[in-house]
């Protein structure tokens, strides 16, 4: 598909400029809230506009974008969303009368991919996908597509979700987030429904040819099912297609988040692969959010980076392998599933 | 309210409404310019401070010409909200 050559991502832990996740930060009142830098890159009139997911996608992203790309392609749920309630808490609030529009402005989905072209000043292709729990990965699949027809060009492709209070409380009413307290890998050992909020912004470069790259997406697959077998179906078509020997999978990162609801799907997926394969588990440190898999995938670079992951994010101590094939699975309230396949180069 | 404490308010206002991160509205003198040379501001924060003007004040800007007259310094805006301020 395509080569990552730079990756940025802020998020809950220090996974920016300084990384270190080895210490986890644990969940306030269920919250994950990402780790904010000084946006030193970021002039300071433009800067106070901003709401938090575009002040970290744009964050990350100016990281990267100093490397030319010919266009930027993001992937967002909810883009600007507490921005988008204030503006319409505003409309009610003063009766449909003068409103401002700074709110306005930041709100839309692609207020951060515009962002970051005015500031970078790319004139490129700049798109938003924003399908919910599957926005990054249709992301993934435009700058694949896009790189298939343009194997010279590079393009910049993030992944952004903030938690805002709006969202919080409605999903918290639907039973998404947990009532009781949890706090590290405890996250997995509640056996009650819902998960804790995270949040973040991992930007990456993609290109079409292997010169100083770090890691390779090899193939992507989304689907939309409730049945865990069919996923699970899926996931054996998708190794057969991609990965010579189901054991030829050095970690399967799972998204798996708490939520005893939504066990089945990781536990079919898992059952897929052989016995040796370890398992790591991710969202103790990012919480759970509509482009997680964005996360999963900056982690999954550190990985090869190192060729080692923190204790607290492996499942199963199982034999240690050299980190050469990552498969990410991870599902958005048991609708919307993707596996992205990713190699060390 | 005395001409003193209302400029006190107003330069409170304009750092919230503005969200100036980094200017304490004590620091805003009373003949610094808004736009430009001085606290900087653009076209979008003159929308934002027409906005305030209604909100706080009960004051509806039409004239654009009317607004670059108003909008020049605290001295400018606190002249016109004690003679057109209906709240």
């Amino acid at each position: 598909m395509f080569y990552i050559h730079d990756i940025a991502c802020i998020s809950p832990q220090k996974t920016f400029s300084e990384i270190d996740i080895e210490h986890l930060n644990c969940p306030v009142g269920g919250k994950l809230p990402a780790i904010e830098p000084a946006y030193e890159g970021i002039p300071l009139n433009i800067l106070r506009r901003m709401g938090k997911a575009v002040r970290m996608g744009v964050g990350a992203a100016l990281t990267i974008a100093k490397q030319n790309a010919q266009g930027i392609i993001i992937g967002t749920a909810n883009g600007g969303m507490e921005d988008c309630i204030r503006f319409l808490n505003q409309v009610i609030d003063y009766n449909e009368g003068v409103l401002t529009p700074t709110n306005f402005v930041q709100s839309t989905a692609n207020a951060i991919a515009s962002q970051i072209g005015l500031l970078t000043s790319n004139r490129g292709y700049n798109c938003t996908h924003v399908h919910r729990g599957l926005a990054f990965e249709n992301a993934v699949l435009d700058t694949a597509m896009l790189l298939s027809e343009n194997p010279s060009h590079r393009y910049l492709l993030g992944g952004i979700d903030e938690i805002s209070a709006y969202n919080y409380n409605i999903e918290f009413l639907d039973g998404w987030f947990k009532k009781e307290k949890v706090a590290g890998k405890s996250l997995y050992q509640a056996n009650t429904k819902g998960t804790i909020a995270g949040e973040g912004s991992v930007m990456l470069l993609a290109g079409k040819h292997a010169n100083g790259a770090s890691a390779q997406l090899m193939a992507i697959r989304m689907l939309h099912a409730d049945d865990e077998q069919y996923i699970a179906g899926e996931l054996k078509g998708f190794m057969a297609e991609h990965v010579s020997d189901a054991g030829d999978i050095d970690l399967f990162l799972s998204g798996e988040n708490g939520d005893a609801r939504l066990q089945k799907y990781y536990d079919a997926c898992e059952a897929v692969l052989y016995k040796n394969v370890p398992v790591a588990h991710f969202k103790h440190a990012s919480g759970e959010y509509a482009t997680v898999t964005a996360f999963a995938l900056w982690l999954a670079c550190q990985a090869f980076q190192k060729q080692s992951l923190p204790q607290h994010f492996l499942k199963y101590r199982r034999a240690k392998k050299d980190f050469r094939k990552i498969l990410i699975y991870n599902n958005y309230h048991g609708m919307q599933h993707s596996f992205m396949l990713i190699a060390k180069v | 309210m005395e001409r003193e404490a209302l400029k006190a308010q107003l330069k409170k206002q304009i750092v919230e409404f503005l969200n100036l991160m980094q200017v304490k509205p004590e620091e805003i003198k009373d003949d610094e310019p808004l736009f430009g040379e001085g606290l900087g501001l653009d076209s979008i924060d003159s929308i934002e401070l027409i906005v305030l003007l209604n909100r706080e004040y009960g004051i509806d800007i039409k004239d654009p010409k009317e607004g670059r007259k108003v909008l020049v310094d605290v001295n400018t805006m606190v002249d016109y909200i004690e003679a057109h301020r209906t709240k």
